[in-house]
């Protein structure tokens, strides 16, 4: 419990950071979108109840005051957690580089996912697809040189709190 | 073998159940969830508008005395010139009483004008809102057009305890009663594509057939007044493209939005006048 009100705190210090990094860019009609790093670190290593509380609690952030029905983001992230926390033990997810890699791709896919559901459900008024490319390689590019400073922010914050140790989960195997 | 398969497929039965599990959630608790959230991240983002206020401030200290005495002048002959219109106005609305009582005709309606910071700008591919520093405290309600000196902002959207969520115009979500300035025949508006690195584009839809516009020699649109949302004659933007629709009925268009809708800082909300 303690840990995730702790790690949620971290999410929100993204949340507030993004958001005030996305106002200023309103004139360069460029929006910045980080999801991959509101679910990574808790998905490779949390318990899969507290990384989708995690997940949970950064999609309401991303949710209000938006006109896609309340919940989207959650769901969206928390089917990025099932999906990380199923292959992660074919990662070396200590590995610095591959946590900042695996968060990448599950941006991207996050950003899509959120852009289909977007598409899907607020009028379509065509011509989308330049800003969605560039808000994507913006995003993108951004994450990868922020990424390795939240995830030594999230786990030295978790250390400072004595929550170091995320639980480890075994290996899977099967019969 | 199936044993197998079926701890392959356990998170993604999982993740049905949370799907489904979600959308079984009463509204009620999705609404309180909703505020909830909304109200903890409200205070963050008004202090952040209070700094960004205060850098302003300092940064407006630097300024010499003869930029300060230049722009009290400049001030001055605005207020002026806003002295002569505002007499303007009130010799017209006394005009319009004197009309309506005589024709009988229903009084046209009201708005209070009430200016608001802006707390923050959430703009992207998909819709383009902003939060402003005044909600339920100030009367503000759903529905109540935003504008500024450029012309129409949008409308509010949400309305909180301290904080609103106005939809821009430059939003697809939002759609406007609109015409040509100097013609009466209503058109619609709405928001469209906003190009990266490039001002808000919107679009427009049944313009009347006669009517021409192009880059070089745009129309301005305002707002009808039809819908009852927003008082007629308010600025919306310029048409710089026409072409015949698919039917052959009509025109659609393109519209190019003021491109400080999306560096405002300030707006001001009409909160409609109630009749009693």
């Amino acid at each position: 419990m303690r840990r995730t009100l702790i790690f949620f705190l971290t999410q929100f210090l993204l949340w507030v950071l993004l958001s005030q990094v996305n106002h200023e860019l309103t004139p360069w009609g460029i929006a910045l979108f980080f999801g991959g790093l509101f679910v990574g670190f808790s998905a490779l290593h949390f318990e899969r109840r507290e990384a989708l509380v995690g997940a949970f609690a950064a999609g309401f952030l991303h949710d209000v005051g938006t006109p896609l029905p309340f919940g989207t983001h959650a769901v969206v992230f928390a089917a990025a957690v099932i999906f990380l926390q199923h292959v992660r033990h074919r990662l070396n997810r200590h590995e610095g580089l591959i946590t900042v890699m695996v968060i990448l791709i599950a941006n991207l896919g996050l950003f899509l996912a959120v852009s289909a559901v977007a598409a899907r459900l607020l009028p379509d008024v065509g011509g989308f697809t330049s800003r969605v490319f560039s808000d994507l390689i913006a995003s993108q590019l951004t994450l990868a040189l922020v990424a390795p400073w939240f995830l030594a922010l999230q786990s030295k914050t978790l250390e400072i709190a004595g929550l170091s140790a995320p639980a480890e989960p075994r290996p899977r195997s099967y019969p | 073998m199936p044993q197998r398969s079926f701890h392959a497929s356990r998170p993604f039965l999982l993740l049905g159940l949370i799907l489904a599990g979600w959308l079984l959630v009463p509204t009620l608790v999705k609404r309180i969830l909703s505020i909830s959230f909304f109200e903890l991240q409200a205070p963050v983002s008004v202090t952040a508008s209070h700094v960004r206020d205060l850098q302003d401030f300092w940064s407006l200290r630097t300024r010499t005395r003869h930029d300060l005495i230049a722009a009290g002048r400049d001030l001055a002959r605005l207020n002026a010139s806003y002295e002569v219109t505002l007499q303007q106005t009130e010799t017209l609305r006394s005009e319009v009483a004197r009309l309506e009582a005589l024709l009988r005709i229903p009084t046209l309606p009201g708005y209070r004008s009430e200016p608001a910071r802006i707390a923050r700008r959430d703009f992207n591919a998909w819709w383009q809102r902003l939060t402003i520093r005044k909600g339920r405290n100030y009367g503000i309600t759903v529905g109540s057009p935003v504008i500024f000196s450029g012309g129409v902002v949008g409308k509010v959207a949400e309305v909180h305890a301290y904080t609103a969520v106005v939809d821009l115009i430059s939003s697809p979500t939002l759609r406007i009663a609109a015409t040509l300035e100097g013609d009466s025949r209503p058109l619609s508006f709405q928001g469209g594509n906003n190009p990266a690195f490039g001002p808000a584009r919107g679009i427009v839809d049944y313009v009347p057939t006669d009517a021409s516009a192009s880059a070089v020699s745009p129309r301005r649109i305002v707002t009808s007044g039809l819908g009852g949302v927003f008082p007629a004659g308010l600025f919306v933007g310029e048409i710089i493209r026409l072409e015949t629709s698919t039917d052959g009925l009509f025109k659609t268009g393109e519209v190019r939005l003021d491109s400080r809708l999306s560096e405002l800082t300030e707006v001001t909300v009409l909160v409609p006048e109630r009749a009693d």
